[in-house]
């Protein structure tokens, strides 16, 4: 026994002297960190077996380290990975959540062309998308440089300006639809007797083409408080002596925004976009509150991807079709991702 | 290197419980069955025994303390689940009813997702509507009940072809209990102030439009609405199939044309609320109906409790409604008045259930004679409905006592809103769209009707 740990012993040191030659002669630098690594793998192995443990303290170190992220990552994987996954294998099956799974080729994906309501969705997606990931991004820089400066209750305005974004968005949306009734809402009321639109040709905010425009609005208004927060640290991350110095050349306002605080800004402005982006591809609940009336349901001018995925998944039990969507769903997400991702980078360089 | 294995160990271990956690769906009832041979086989030792474990299940009644796991919802504010309860258990001193509230507003959504994974242990699910019941069956989580009612001898005409609405491919699923129809609500203080003769239990819609139209006042500030309806598809669109020609399985939803431009030309000369207001705040009928300037609401026959119960509590102003009455739903031209929508609750047995003759006996007690006088003496109307039950619920405190609203209760042709078809879930939600796309004006009648055609034809024709 003894004798055989030797002879293994000198069969690594032996193969371990072979990696040294072998580092000292390689010229690539990612090769030769490979190969260190490999003789380090090697070394331990060589004292845990002189020492006569069966792992070495690098090994038992590796497994204390990922015990502390095992609790994380288990809960990662048991709720978001593995239904990742399962809802791709999903979507080339056919289940209904209780009886057995059948193989549906692409077939699932098929259907989508036909399919009123999820081309509906698609295009009420989209343009929600187009509709809010600017309009909120300029409002939020708007806000944002505004309350940057040093103005009077500063404070008190930042809160206002964050406030839609913690209050609960049932409270909220309740107060939308009273202010935007169509007959007895205050907006509807001023345009009756303001601007003297007649009474039967006052808006239907919550019906009808309009009903997207409400939800960019409402969109923009709940969420630009929050991106305006990362703007200002965006913007107090800039230095004075940019400003200074554009001033001592004689810039004004107009042509330092330009030159200073937009360059400057860059890198927030993408985060801020993906996330927008990100967050606008999954809206639901804002659209079941504002234009889902009584019972929560959708009709085609305001149905959106993620109510259909429900709505396939738990009222028809159509899975396999439901994870299809879904799918779309992240493909798009992803593409978008990725040009931004792309355009960055292209920036960067 | 090392950092790889572990990670693929840690994912490969996660996979394998999860995909143990799914499959124990199909190993359950393999497990059950070892489990049932296992007494077997061990009472073939004491051969005396082996007849009596054998024969346990018909004879529960004799000793033996059964729990049934039964899903509801809304424990507390509806009052029959508890005396069934009570009532049933009075009956069968072995068992113990275990009641599960599921909640109201996504029932049989919560219930289907319930029934799915491996972990359900109902023996009695009460089916709350038709799509929901659909979408039980097609996933083989009830059991059919055919054995069971021939065994037990139940007639099943008492109930009076509803469940023939209710069958699959010949089985039937569910026993009704519970049988709510729609009726015509009216204030007689309105009538009196406008000085028009109440309704009758034979109107014919010309007449009934005619009639909300001379009640209404649409004076600003002392508005009154002739009628009301509430925003759900079945308060406009089912006055289409009571012609008994007609059902929402059809696929042609031309018939609905009528009853559209009936509501909307109301809409438009103010003799009803409109659809977008009532949707934009969300009112509900009662609300609508309590406040006193609403002449006629159609409506289910569960709002006859709750009318009572809330007039009495003092949460409703009997100034306002108080004085109120019933009468039968008005009829198109030449067919017999009292033919009106209904929607029916009913319990079902699980096919997990593993003691699914003590479950149906509480299925067949609720849906049977005792079971119905339990419902009407809360109240409600038992799907077994005759002169004895019809005589409880007219005779209880608060409601009308003129001849006509008692009258009223008498039906004659029982039309389900949502009939049994496979995919009835879909066709339910296509028209409930449509519906609202017509009720909202985004498009016309004829536009959203032949959408409807075209829609709910894809999804029959699949």
């Amino acid at each position: 026994m003894d004798e055989n740990r030797m002879a293994k012993v000198e069969r690594l040191k032996l193969e371990s002297a072979e990696l040294m030659r072998q580092i000292r002669a390689e010229d690539d630098i990612q090769k030769k960190q490979k190969l260190i690594a490999k003789r380090d793998s090697v070394q331990r192995k060589v004292t845990a077996i002189s020492n006569n443990r069966r792992i070495s303290r690098e090994t038992k170190r590796d497994i204390v380290a990922y015990s502390f992220i095992a609790p994380n990552f288990i809960g990662f994987a048991v709720f978001t990975l593995i239904p990742i996954v399962f809802a791709f294998l999903l979507a080339f099956m056919d289940w209904d959540g209780s009886n057995a799974v059948t193989f549906a080729g692409l077939s699932n994906f098929k259907r989508l062309p036909g399919d009123t309501f999820f081309k509906a969705a698609l295009k009420n997606t989209i343009l929600y998308v187009l509709g809010t990931v600017p309009l909120t991004m300029i409002a939020s820089l708007a806000l944002a440089i505004v309350l940057n400066q040093k103005i009077r209750a500063r404070g008190f305005f930042r809160t206002v300006a964050f406030f839609p974004y913690v209050a609960s968005l049932v409270a909220i949306t309740a107060v939308w639809s009273m202010i935007f009734h169509p007959s007895k809402g205050p907006v509807n009321y001023i345009l009756l007797t303001v601007f003297g639109v007649p009474q039967n040709q006052l808006p239907k905010w919550f019906s009808g083409s309009l009903v997207l425009v409400t939800l960019i609005l409402f969109s923009v208004w709940k969420y630009m408080g929050y991106y305006m927060v990362i703007y200002l640290v965006g913007l107090q991350g800039i230095s004075g002596e940019l400003y200074e110095a554009g001033s001592l050349d004689g810039a004004n306002t107009w042509q330092k925004f330009c030159y200073i605080t937009w360059p400057q800004l860059r890198s927030t402005t993408f985060f801020v976009v993906v996330m927008l982006t990100i967050n606008c591809f999954k809206v639901y609940d804002i659209a079941v509150m504002l234009a889902g009336g009584g019972d929560g349901k959708l009709s085609t001018s305001a149905t959106v991807l993620v109510y259909y995925i429900y709505q396939n998944a738990f009222n028809y039990w159509d899975l396999g079709y439901s994870s299809a969507i879904a799918m779309v769903l992240f493909v798009m997400v992803l593409i978008v991702t990725l040009i931004q991702f792309r355009y960055e980078k292209k920036l960067e360089a | 290197m090392k950092k790889k294995i572990v990670s693929v160990i840690l994912t490969a271990a996660m996979l394998a419980t999860v995909l143990a956690g799914c499959g124990s769906n199909e190993a359950a009832p393999a497990a059950d069955a070892p489990a049932a041979e296992a007494p077997a086989t061990e009472a073939e030792t004491p051969a005396a025994e082996a007849p009596a474990a054998e024969e346990a299940a018909p004879e529960e009644a004799s000793g033996e303390a059964i729990t049934l796991k039964w899903a509801i919802w809304d424990k507390d504010i509806t009052p029959y689940w508890q005396a069934i309860k009570d009532n049933y258990e009075a009956a069968n001193p072995n068992v113990t009813i275990e009641m599960t509230d599921l909640g109201s507003t996504d029932y049989m959504t919560v219930l289907a997702t319930e029934l799915s994974g491996s972990g359900s242990d109902f023996d009695v699910v009460t089916i709350k509507d038709v799509p929901g019941y659909a979408t039980l069956v097609s996933k083989n989580t009830l059991e059919p009940l055919d054995s069971y009612i021939s065994e037990a001898g139940i007639d099943l005409a008492q109930y009076g072809g509803v469940d023939k609405q209710v069958t699959v491919n010949g089985s039937l699923y569910e026993l009704p209990f519970r049988n709510d129809f729609w009726v015509v609500f009216y204030n007689k203080d309105i009538f009196d102030a406008a000085g028009v003769d109440y309704p009758t239990n034979d109107m014919t819609f010309d007449e009934y439009d005619e009639l909300a139209r001379k009640v209404a006042d649409p004076t600003f500030g002392a508005q009154v609405y002739g009628t009301h309806y509430h925003t759900w598809r079945s308060a406009v669109q089912l006055f289409g199939v009571l012609d008994g020609q007609h059902s929402i399985l059809d696929g042609n939803y031309d018939f609905f044309k009528p009853y559209y431009e009936m509501v909307l030309k109301e809409e438009d000369d103010s003799i009803c609320r409109n659809y977008a207001d009532l949707s934009a705040e969300g009112l509900h009928y009662s609300a609508a109906f309590s406040g006193g300037d609403v002449a006629m609401l159609n409506m289910g026959s569960w709002y006859i409790s709750t009318l009572i119960a809330s007039l009495e509590s003092g949460e409703y102003d009997s100034s306002l409604c108080g004085n109120w009455g019933l009468v039968k739903y008005p009829h198109a031209e030449g067919v017999e008045p009292g033919s009106t929508l209904g929607t029916i609750t009913g319990l079902a047995v699980t096919s997990v259930s593993d003691q699914k003759d003590a479950a149906f006996d509480f299925v067949e007690w609720v849906s049977g004679a005792e079971g119905a006088k339990v419902m009407a003496e809360t109240g409600n109307f038992p799907a077994l409905m005759n002169d004895e039950v019809a005589g409880i619920i007219s005779s209880l405190d608060g409601f009308p006592t003129d001849e006509a609203s008692k009258e009223a209760l008498s039906v004659s042709n029982l039309y389900l809103e949502v009939p049994y078809a496979e995919k009835v879930s879909e066709v339910n939600d296509v028209l409930d769209t449509y519906h609202k796309s017509i009720m909202n004006r985004e498009v016309s009648i004829d536009d959203g009707i032949a959408s409807m055609n075209e829609e709910v034809g894809k999804i029959l024709g699949n």
